[in-house]
């Protein structure tokens, strides 16, 4: 017999509000580092863009734990953030989004930065002499000729963000309806043995994974 | 109108060191890829920082290291033809054309942009993107951006060098009619001395990051101040000989191959018995004789046989072979007159090297 108990849908709720305002943080702060990636040559530039993208190769656990003692209240920052501002992150659904955001902005970084690679330095020199500011420079050529390669990193990072786990786990732990993100809540379903709730939760992340990394490519021809 | 400027800048294995003197005449710099022609215009237009030197526009110095003064790209008016046009592809012409008149009001940018789309012979293609336009008429939108926003210096690199033959010779027949509707400091970059030739005034000689000369197009292409520019502009027929002696307004200069030879004594100043020069003259100075004309008296009359003819459209180049020696003269003769006097491959011909065209360098 099918079990049939309630499926409670706040986990998927709680996994796209963190990915939304995650991702809007990995664009925001992704797009003026590929920016100086890719137009600026300085001292350090290589080992700035070996940092970016250490969330692509540590483990998430790693990733976790540094941001648990950064952010928690064993440190300065953590310590400030909480009797200052009054803002916890630590097993909190905003710490999940800091979670997100450093192990998605890496995946925004990649493509943005090729992207803005791509746009050829003449015309953006053109722009100048033509006799426009290095902001409009910025929002009438630049921008709009490596569109694509910024949406497409913008839905990669989104994507990945909604399917964070490891760093999540560790700074924002598993508290049902507060910082439970779907993939804590497949991890919880199985290890209780509700292999129903698991099934549906896995079909939903798979279908939606796919789906995305089609229509970046469909939208970039596979470029990014 | 004038630019002068002085240039330098080191590269790994590559210096740069120039300094001109230019008024509101269209000069071209000529030179082989790798001369550094381009470099010398980013330099000017700011993308590329001299090491030192400093370049002035009407007396103002946009860029002195000394003074230390560096005019950013945008504040220097100098406008610049790249050689792959750097049109904006997401923007139609007009868009383009209008993308430096920022901050005037639009009734204004209107006025303008259809005037100079008038001038530019590019009315009607005000919605067109730059990939639905021919060359020649992308080539056209590139110099009307820059016009338009009344540059106090223009700089076109290899302006045409990416078109077919026809469209490039009616664009340099724009490009001069503009300049002299536009009577503005202009600099033109090429490689190609047809080009050269049609567009300058005056010619600046690159080779290897330095000037090797600086003059009319009169002056360097008819009596060229060095071996080195002799050669890059293409002219073959270059000797090298000694002064003989010297005959009424004649120097007598003696060649291996050639024997002696009879130019001006004007061609090369401080001509002396005995002293080593090298001289030349250009292919389309050389003189094909006709087979019934009488063939004494006739200066520096040279004989032997075509062994290649190359059709070139309105004029043949021809090689002679001198008959007793291994000297080749290159010749270039209007088409008709090949038809006329019947020459073809393998004919023996007679060519005179007319004293009056010879130039003599010490």
């Amino acid at each position: 017999m099918i079990n049939m108990h309630a499926f409670n849908p706040a986990p998927i709720y709680l996994t796209f509000k963190i990915s939304i305002v995650a991702t809007l943080f990995s664009v925001f702060i992704g797009f003026w580092i590929a920016l100086l990636l890719a137009k600026k040559v300085f001292p350090g530039r290589h080992l700035l863009d070996a940092i970016i993208m250490q969330p692509l190769t540590m483990p998430p656990t790693v990733l976790g734990y540094y941001l648990l003692v950064l952010l928690g209240r064993g440190s300065f920052v953590g310590r400030f953030l909480e009797d200052e501002l009054g803002i916890s992150l630590v097993f909190t659904w905003k710490g999940a989004v800091i979670a997100a955001v450093i192990a998605s902005m890496p995946l925004f970084i990649k493509p943005a930065r090729a992207a803005l690679e791509g746009v050829d330095r003449n015309l953006e020199n053109a722009a100048r002499l033509l006799g426009r500011s290095e902001f409009k420079v910025l929002s009438t050529i630049t921008v709009p000729l490596s569109w694509k390669g910024l949406v497409a990193g913008a839905v990669l990072a989104f994507a990945r963000a909604t399917g964070e786990f490891g760093a999540t786990l560790m700074v924002a732990g598993n508290i049902p309806l507060k910082t439970q993100t779907l993939s804590i809540a497949i991890y919880d379903a199985v290890q209780s043995g509700d292999m129903y709730l698991a099934n549906i939760l896995v079909l939903i992340i798979t279908v939606f994974s796919i789906f995305t990394v089609y229509i970046v490519n469909r939208y970039t021809d596979g470029k990014f | 109108m004038s630019l002068s400027f002085k240039l330098e800048k080191s590269f790994y294995n590559f210096n740069i060191d120039v300094s001109l003197d230019l008024g509101k005449e269209m000069t071209v710099l000529f030179g082989p890829s790798g001369a550094g022609k381009s470099t010398i215009l980013n330099m000017l237009a700011g993308i590329v920082k001299p090491d030192s030197g400093f370049v002035k526009i009407n007396g103002k110095d946009i860029y002195n290291s000394e003074k230390n003064i560096n005019v950013s790209m945008r504040k220097r008016r100098v406008g610049y033809v790249f050689q792959d046009l750097a049109l904006f592809p997401h923007m139609s012409v007009f868009q383009n054309i209008a993308y430096g008149l920022d901050g005037m009001d639009s009734g204004k940018v209107e006025e303008k942009v259809k005037e100079i789309l008038v001038l530019m012979r590019l009315v009607g293609l005000e919605e067109r993107y730059p990939a639905e336009i021919s060359g020649g008429q992308k080539q056209r939108v590139a110099l009307a951006r820059t016009l338009v926003t009344e540059p106090r210096l223009l700089l076109l690199d290899e302006p045409f060098t990416a078109l077919d033959y026809p469209v490039r010779e009616k664009l340099r027949t724009d490009l001069v009619r503009i300049h002299k509707r536009y009577p503005i400091t202009t600099v033109v970059v090429t490689h190609d001395q047809e080009e050269a030739y049609i567009l300058s005034e005056k010619i600046a000689v690159l080779n290897d990051g330095m000037v090797e000369q600086f003059g009319t197009k009169g002056d360097i292409f008819y009596s060229p101040g060095t071996r080195k520019v002799a050669k890059l502009l293409g002219i073959m027929n270059i000797f090298d000989g000694v002064v003989h002696g010297f005959e009424g307004e004649d120097v007598l200069i003696r060649h291996v191959k050639l024997g002696i030879i009879k130019a001006r004594k004007s061609a090369g100043a401080g001509l002396k018995e005995g002293k080593h020069v090298t001289f030349g003259i250009r292919p389309e100075e050389v003189m094909v004789l006709r087979e019934d004309r009488n063939q004494r008296n006739i200066e520096n009359a040279v004989d032997g046989a075509l062994i290649d003819v190359v059709d070139r459209g309105t004029q043949n180049t021809l090689y002679l072979k001198m008959r007793d020696g291994n000297l080749i003269i290159k010749v270039d003769i209007p088409n008709f007159a090949y038809r006329k006097m019947g020459l073809r491959k393998s004919k023996e011909v007679m060519v005179s090297l007319k004293k009056e065209c010879i130039w003599v360098i010490d």
